[in-house]
């Protein structure tokens, strides 16, 4: 059966010819600040994960090798006398240059140059650890040592993530905000265009809510149309971005390939866009009517 | 039905154009309104389809004071008012079966109802064979039955026309005020306005008379 029209002639005016492509905009850049934000929170979760119930443990370099051997030594017995440690392992040197290589070039190992020792510690699972005590202790035992629970770093790294996360929250607030004062102007305009034909709705009995029905309808209606060009756009940016960075993404860069929380929010963005034009819309429409006749 | 009592009316500041108007339609009743260009015939007409308001005097259609009746009732009884616009005002992207249908789809009917009665009507007023035709495509006589249709389709209590004639041949024209004699005969209060006194003087139903913006009666009717 064929699509009844709408009693407006709004195809007829120019008033929401534009607001597709204009919610196409604003759904685009939502969908890139949605997916930065998700983006950024997976990166974060994902470092969390990777730095939760561990810790290292640097040693200074001694004057000689067989000193920092035997500090090492002290330290790892210490470490594995101690309650709640799970494992101990000392990083290899050449792992350790090739950690500096970026700053060192990479004969750092055979360089002679004093580099430190790394120990990285893993700790029992709901251990309870006082990493003060612990550090105390290490520090007592061997003066060259320093235990790093990076707790510092990663609550930068969160810090960060939070910030980049309400950042694309206001964002998406403010697109929101524009998307709706949009559609306040396309109605109005409406109005304006079709007065006559809405008195004459009043005329034959429609109720105020009907006529907002109308004009509800086609904000939905467009909207959806500029939201889902919106995310395509959106979409396939990201995925343009996704191809271009994966050789240089690792453990910092967040992962932009679009998962199933990327995805929910992607095709999410249209049906808010609709539903933020259907309501404006419709309070637009009954409070504009309120004044007529 | 209807009952104007010391009623005027002006359109924003300007002068009133009706004054000191008193009268009564009873229920079933027929009338023609007259008077010549100007005398105020269509503003009397928008009172009484609520349109506008009175700037004095007492407005009351179907028994409520329009004056104080609320905005939330105004559509209701709306619908139990035919109205015969003299310029149609037929929405012009609309087929004449969407044109009538409208009436009824803003009361809510349900759609396989208004399809078969817009089809019915649109047949009996000589238009079955042009149900999906425009109005841009319509004579103004096929337009006026198109409006007389939307106006009648509601089964209201109360139909004003203003100049139904106006912009068609007689012939046609007696047509549509036998049509709203047969809408009279089955209970339907009927409002004309017209100046054509040759066809008032054809029929005998009572006649409204205004000159200047005041008001007579004449004639007693069937």
């Amino acid at each position: 059966m064929a699509r009844r029209p709408y009693d407006l002639p709004f195809a007829q005016d120019g008033s929401g010819r534009f607001l597709p492509w204009i919610i196409a905009l604003m759904v685009y850049l939502a969908a890139l600040a949605s997916i930065a934000a998700l983006a950024t929170r997976e990166a974060v979760s994902r470092w969390n994960a990777g730095l939760e119930g561990t810790a290292t443990v640097e040693i200074a370099p001694a004057l000689d090798s067989a000193g920092t051997d035997a500090a090492v030594a002290a330290a790892v017995a210490l470490l594995r006398a101690t309650p709640g440690v799970a494992t101990v392992a000392v990083v290899p040197a050449d792992e350790i240059a090739r950690l500096l290589e970026p700053w060192l070039g990479p004969d750092a190992a055979r360089s002679g140059l004093p580099l430190p020792r790394l120990i990285d510690l893993t700790f029992a699972p709901r251990a309870r650890v006082d990493f003060a005590a612990l550090g105390g202790t290490l520090v007592s035992a061997v003066p060259s040592a320093r235990l790093d629970t990076h707790s510092q770093w990663l609550d930068r790294l969160q810090a960060l993530g939070q910030s980049v996360q309400i950042a694309a929250l206001a964002i998406v607030l403010l697109i929101a905000i524009a998307a709706g004062a949009t559609v306040v102007f396309a109605t109005r305009s409406g109005l304006a265009v079709h007065r006559e034909l809405i008195e004459l709705m009043h005329l034959i009995g429609s109720r105020d809510s009907y006529i907002a029905q109308q004009f509800q309808s086609h904000a939905l209606s467009l909207a959806l149309r500029g939201g889902a060009l919106g995310v395509a756009l959106g979409a396939g940016t990201v995925g343009a971005l996704a191809v271009v960075s994966r050789p240089i993404q690792g453990a910092l860069l967040p992962d932009l390939s679009l998962g199933a929380s990327s995805i929910v929010a992607l095709a999410a963005l249209p049906l808010i866009a609709g539903a933020i034009a259907l309501v404006t819309a419709r309070i637009t429409v009954l409070r504009a009517l309120r004044k007529m006749p | 039905m209807v009952r104007f009592q010391g009623v005027a009316m002006r359109y924003a500041n300007g002068p009133e154009v009706l004054r000191d108007v008193t009268f009564h339609l009873e229920a079933g009743s027929y009338h023609f309104l007259t008077g010549p260009s100007g005398a105020g015939k269509s503003s009397l007409l928008r009172l009484m389809y609520l349109s506008h308001c009175a700037s004095r005097g007492t407005v009351k259609v179907f028994g409520h004071d329009i004056e104080t009746t609320p905005r939330r009732l105004l559509p209701g009884l709306r619908r139990r008012i035919g109205v015969v616009f003299q310029d149609f005002r037929l929405l012009d992207h609309l087929s004449a079966r969407d044109n009538v249908a409208l009436s009824l789809r803003i009361a809510g009917i349900k759609e396989d109802v208004i399809r078969a009665h817009v089809a019915e009507l649109l047949s009996w007023v000589g238009l079955g064979d042009r149900l999906d035709a425009t109005p841009s495509t319509l004579s103004d006589g096929e337009k006026q039955r198109v409006a007389i249709a939307r106006a009648v389709i509601g089964r209201p209590s109360l139909l004003i026309a203003d100049e139904p004639t106006g912009s068609i041949d007689e012939i046609q024209g007696m047509r549509i005020l036998r049509l709203f004699e047969e809408l009279n005969r089955i209970g339907t209060t009927v409002v004309v306005a017209t100046h054509d006194q040759r066809l008032i003087a054809r029929f005998n139903h009572r006649v409204l008379r205004l000159q200047d913006g005041q008001f007579t009666v004449e004639g007693r009717g069937p």
